[in-house]
């Protein structure tokens, strides 16, 4: 009982014109206090559509169609909406992908920090403002005090992401969402960000849920890794383990598709071929299988369960971890390539 | 992995072979790939209300074109004695002593005129006697006398001895279907003929808006530079001049009549056309194989024939398919301040105007030329909306 | 919110806009002289005789024996004075008189369509967004379609009759009752109200789409705030903007609007000059009009500054 959120059973869909799109497909996942889990997946892995289900912000068509979400206690699932904005911003912190437009144009950054301090803190104005500078100061905005009072669109792109570092962090909470945070930046910016989302959270102790495509990303920042696939988990562990043994084919397609300084010059990339299934009619098998290299004629057929996979937090949902499974290596033996 | 492991499982489980797939099965695209064109087709052609405005503008036209052919009446041939008869007939029938005949009362202008079984008007009753100091007509019908008594409103029809007079079958008017004008003048004649001014109006008006805004925005995009900038703030300088005031001076000056019309409409409403092409190129313009055929060497007329005006063609239709309606509208503004189109001919704005002026006594004119310009408007603006969403990339998914 | 507005309005850029206001009015003055000059037999040759005092009136004015450049410059003067010279058919009334008897009636029912629009217009849309594709969605889009689709003498013409003639609810022309004004205004007003509906519906729908609403939900804002700080405000800039136009527009609409109601305002003279061929008087009216129009949308563009922060004119300037 030490998790800081559990989620089980998660299901999310969307309903759009062409039908039900089945986003999220029973998603299982805990955070402890303090620690960073990275989710990692190609777009459309149903990890973002998570995460906003979690804190049930999704946008008009979509629908959480079942599963629950413990966090401290309190199951955000049932909880009705005066108590579920109480925890926003509050006790949840999110930081989303784009800057450019996840801050509102006609209000000035200072503003849109302070109503939020204002939201959950029972101090005045003035003293929200003074919050708002010291916030600002401490994810390194120059000249705090001034920029307070200018509008987004005269921040670089860097700087928008760090005021909506400010803006979840205001509250100090317990858990920072921070949903593929430097995607839309700079490379020289992505790291500079990492690192601030890292340092802070070490100063202030948060847990941390990482939402990135970017396998670097998670091995620099994470603590344990989350593979998604299809509105599933894929494979779980912590990040030095996945990283010398990845277990399922997906994550071991995603890293031959990254380059690797060492092996650089000696052959080619490895991207994995085909295309995501298409969720608003998934295969009744494996979600990977059409395009896994050891697909098997079970994985499309069924589904494969969570197999506990090399160790307790240790889980890959793949058919080459039951034990009747045939051997294929490097997938389903112990020792390490 | 030099030694082989051992199998756990039984190799002739069938399960656990390897799954064998078409080489390019992972490459299979779920949806069907169609063109851009037949992308917008499709998506407009499930769009109802667009799909209805363009089945009635297309009937509408064919009206405008062959119905006042078919029609027996001419939509200038006058006959007073026949004016302002309404397009259903309440009759009351008279049992005169030599056979009984249904008639028709025209309350507003107290005439009285003879209905056949089949709803034809057979006339004015001929023999109307004015008995001005009563306030009566009185008629021989069949050999009876019938009389109006306007003495009191609304007017009685009574008859003096006889079997009396009873109410009447309510038939179509089957000669003049949407009955006549104030001047006795078919009204379904002169709706058709009003719907062939205004809609030519309206084309041919969009059509030299559509030309100069073309030529004009895609000059001052194509050209850029200083020119763009010159052409630009005139542009700008026009779109604050209150448009509709200049058709109106333009009128007053050109004199009223069809070709002015067209003229003054169709050299007026051009700038949002120029504006718009004129995004577009620049857009275009930066794009990589324009600048390919440049470098190739192609002269700029061909470079904006072939390659930029097919790419701009979207929204400009859309504004054109918007054009349209604005230009039937402001046509029938025109005619109804008494500045469109001379008579006898017919607009729509003109037969409205007409309608108003006898409103009290014959509502019913209004309702023909006020349902036919509303519908046409609804139609061209279903249709363009429709347009504007099939045509749009931010749908296309 | 006024926090740097002015400082983004640098006078310089007003200036530039001014210049460019009387550019443009100067284009109206010289264009609706010469068309008038081109009407077939020039403008102060008549079918019928001039009464002898107007004639020396227009003598006087334009000095009509001299070249026409000359007869140019002399209206140009009078007009740059606020004198837009004598009537060409009614004896001793001035276009400025006339303008001036016909303004409080223009004005009233002018400033109670654009009340009509904003009042009725903005909440009529934001219902129908907040409310997208149930029925009072449904029930607002198919007034407005319908609302957008019917020209406005159509509106007023049906109104006169079924209210005013048929059941007698109001007066069928005039303004001398209250209840005058409400057929002239609602037909003034329908249809950029139901253009105000739309625009407003989709512009909040757009607005609602956007990531900073998620992020305003992500911070635990009440919906209300929500919506008024967030979604409304950013959605009602176009609207603002559209304003300008749609007062012009409003007022053009008027000429037949206080036709059909026998309303004495200037759309009426305005109307009546040109079936009198009353070139002076339609001249002057054309650049009261458009002077006045230019005006609203130099207004609107300059409150601008207020309502977007990301319009700064320094940078036109």
């Amino acid at each position: 009982m030490t998790e800081l959120l559990n989620v089980t059973g998660l299901t999310t869909s969307f309903h759009t014109s062409r039908g039900r799109v089945q986003a999220v497909r029973g998603v299982d996942l805990t955070v402890k206090p303090g620690e960073i889990l990275g989710i990692v997946g190609e777009s459309g892995s149903g990890k973002s559509v998570t995460c906003m289900s979690i804190l049930r912000l999704l946008k008009r068509q979509g629908r959480i169609e079942g599963g629950s979400a413990v966090f401290d206690g309190r199951d955000l699932m049932e909880l009705d909406e005066d108590a579920l904005t109480d925890l926003r911003g509050n006790e949840i912190g999110v930081i989303f992908q784009d800057p450019m437009s996840s801050l509102n144009p006609t209000l000035t950054v200072g503003e849109q920090v302070i109503e939020t301090v204002l939201r959950h803190r029972n101090i005045g104005r003035r003293a929200a403002r003074a919050r708002a500078v010291e916030l600002f100061e401490m994810v390194r905005i120059p000249s705090a005090a001034t920029r307070v009072d200018a509008y987004p669109h005269e921040f670089s792109g860097g700087m928008r992401q760090r005021v909506m570092i400010a803006i979840a962090l205001a509250c100090e909470p317990k858990l920072l969402i921070a949903d593929e945070p430097t995607t839309a930046l700079d490379v020289t910016i992505q790291r500079q960000i990492l690192s601030l989302i890292k340092e802070l959270q070490g100063r202030l102790g948060m847990a941390v849920i990482l939402i990135t495509h970017d396998l670097g990303v998670i091995a620099e920042t994470a603590d344990r890794v989350m593979v998604m696939y299809g509105g599933m988990v894929m494979e779980e562990a912590p990040v030095a383990e996945i990283f010398a043994l990845p277990r399922h084919p997906y994550t071991r397609g995603l890293m031959a598709s990254i380059p690797d300084p060492r092996t650089a010059g000696e052959g080619r990339l490895s991207p994995i071929p085909g295309t995501p299934p298409d969720m608003s009619d998934p295969p009744k098998g494996c979600p990977f299988a059409p395009r896994c290299p050891v697909a098997m004629r079970v994985c499309a057929e069924e589904m494969p369960r969570l197999y506990e996979a090399g160790g307790p937090a240790n889980r890959s949902r793949c058919w080459l971890m039951d034990e009747a499974a045939p051997a294929r290596a490097p997938y389903n033996t112990e020792d390490a390539a | 992995m030099t030694e082989l492991t051992p199998t756990l499982a039984p190799l002739d489980d069938p399960r656990w072979a390897l799954l064998e797939r078409e080489d390019d099965a992972a490459e299979i695209i779920a949806a069907p790939v169609r063109t851009y064109w037949q992308d917008v087709r499709a998506r407009l052609a499930q769009n109802k209300p667009a799909m209805a405005g363009l089945i009635f503008i297309i009937l509408l036209v064919l009206a405008a074109i062959f119905g006042p052919m078919l029609s027996p009446h001419s939509y200038r041939a006058q006959n007073l004695s026949l004016a302002n008869l309404p397009p259903i007939l309440k009759t009351t029938e008279v049992g005169g002593a030599e056979e009984r005949q249904l008639v028709f009362v025209n309350t507003g202008n107290l005439n009285l005129y003879g209905v056949d079984e089949g709803g034809h008007v057979t006339g004015l009753l001929p023999g109307g006697r004015k008995d001005m100091i009563n306030r009566q007509t009185i008629w021989q019908v069949g050999g009876a006398e019938v009389v109006l008594d306007y003495s009191s409103l609304p007017p009685v029809l009574a008859q003096e001895g006889g079997p009396g007079l009873s109410p009447g079958p309510t038939k179509w008017n089957r000669t003049y279907l949407f009955g006549t004008d104030q001047l006795g003048r078919d009204v379904l004649v002169r709706q058709l003929y009003g719907a062939r001014i205004s809609l030519m109006v309206a084309f041919v008006a969009t059509l030299v808006n559509f030309v100069i805004g073309v030529t004009y925005g895609g000059l001052s995009g194509y050209l850029g530079g200083k020119v763009d900038l010159v052409m630009m703030r005139i542009v700008e300088i026009i779109s604050t001049i209150p448009l509709t005031l200049y058709v109106i001076l333009m009128m007053v000056v050109l004199q009223s009549g069809l070709i002015s019309v067209m003229l003054a409409i169709g050299t007026v409403f051009w700038v949002d056309m120029a504006r718009i092409v004129r995004g577009q190129i620049l857009t275009l313009k930066s794009q990589d194989y324009v600048a390919a055929a440049r470098t190739m060497g192609a002269p700029t007329r061909w470079i904006m024939a072939k390659h930029l005006l097919p790419n701009t063609i979207g929204p400009i239709l859309v504004t054109a398919t918007m054009l349209i309606p604005s230009a039937i509208f402001i046509e029938s503004f025109m005619s109804f301040i008494g500045l469109g189109v001379t008579p006898p001919q017919a607009s729509w704005g003109t037969l409205t105007s007409d309608a108003v002026e006898t409103l009290r006594r014959y509502p019913h004119q209004l309702f023909f030329p006020a349902t036919a310009i509303s519908l046409t408007m609804f139609a061209f603006n279903f249709l363009g909306d429709g347009l504007r969403d099939a045509l749009d990339p931010r749908l296309r998914q | 919110m006024a926090n740097g507005a002015l400082s983004r309005l640098p006078l310089a850029y007003v200036g530039q806009r001014l210049v460019l206001m009387l550019v443009t009015l100067w284009a109206v003055i010289t264009l609706t002289f010469f068309l008038m000059h081109a009407v077939p037999g020039g403008p102060f040759v008549s079918e019928k005789m001039l009464a002898p005092e107007i004639e020396a009136a227009l003598n006087a004015k334009y000095g009509l024996d001299e070249p026409i450049w000359r007869q140019y410059l002399n209206y140009l003067g009078s007009v740059i004075t606020f004198d837009l010279g004598p009537s060409f058919k009614y004896p001793g009334m001035s276009v400025n008189e006339m303008i001036a008897e016909g303004l409080p009636v223009t004005a009233q029912t002018g400033l109670l369509a654009v009340l009509c629009v904003v009042a009725l217009g903005v909440p009529l849309g934001v219902a129908a967004a907040l409310n997208r594709n149930r029925w009072p969605d449904t029930a607002v889009m198919t007034i407005a379609t319908i609302g957008a689709a019917i020209p406005s003498y159509v509106i007023a013409t049906v109104c006169l009759y079924i209210f005013a003639l048929r059941l007698g609810w109001v007066p069928a022309f005039g303004l001398d009752d209250w209840r005058g004004y409400f057929l002239p205004v609602f037909a003034l007003s329908g249809f950029w109200l139901s253009f105000i509906a739309r625009l407003t519906r989709s512009s909040l729908l757009e607005t609602l789409d956007q990531d900073y609403m998620t992020t305003a939900r992500a911070k635990g804002l009440k919906r209300r705030k929500i919506l008024l700080k967030h979604g409304l405000r950013n959605s009602l800039i176009p609207v603002v903007t559209i304003m300008g136009p749609v007062i012009a527009n409003l007022l053009t609409g008027s000429f037949v609007i206080e036709q059909i109601f026998a309303l004495p305002g200037i759309g009426r003279h305005f109307v009546l000059s040109i079936t009198n061929r009353d070139y002076t008087a339609i001249m002057g009216i054309t650049i009261f009009y458009a002077a006045f129009l230019m005006l609203m949308i130099f207004i609107v563009d300059m409150l601008y500054v207020w309502l977007d922060p990301r319009i700064d004119y320094r940078r036109r300037a």
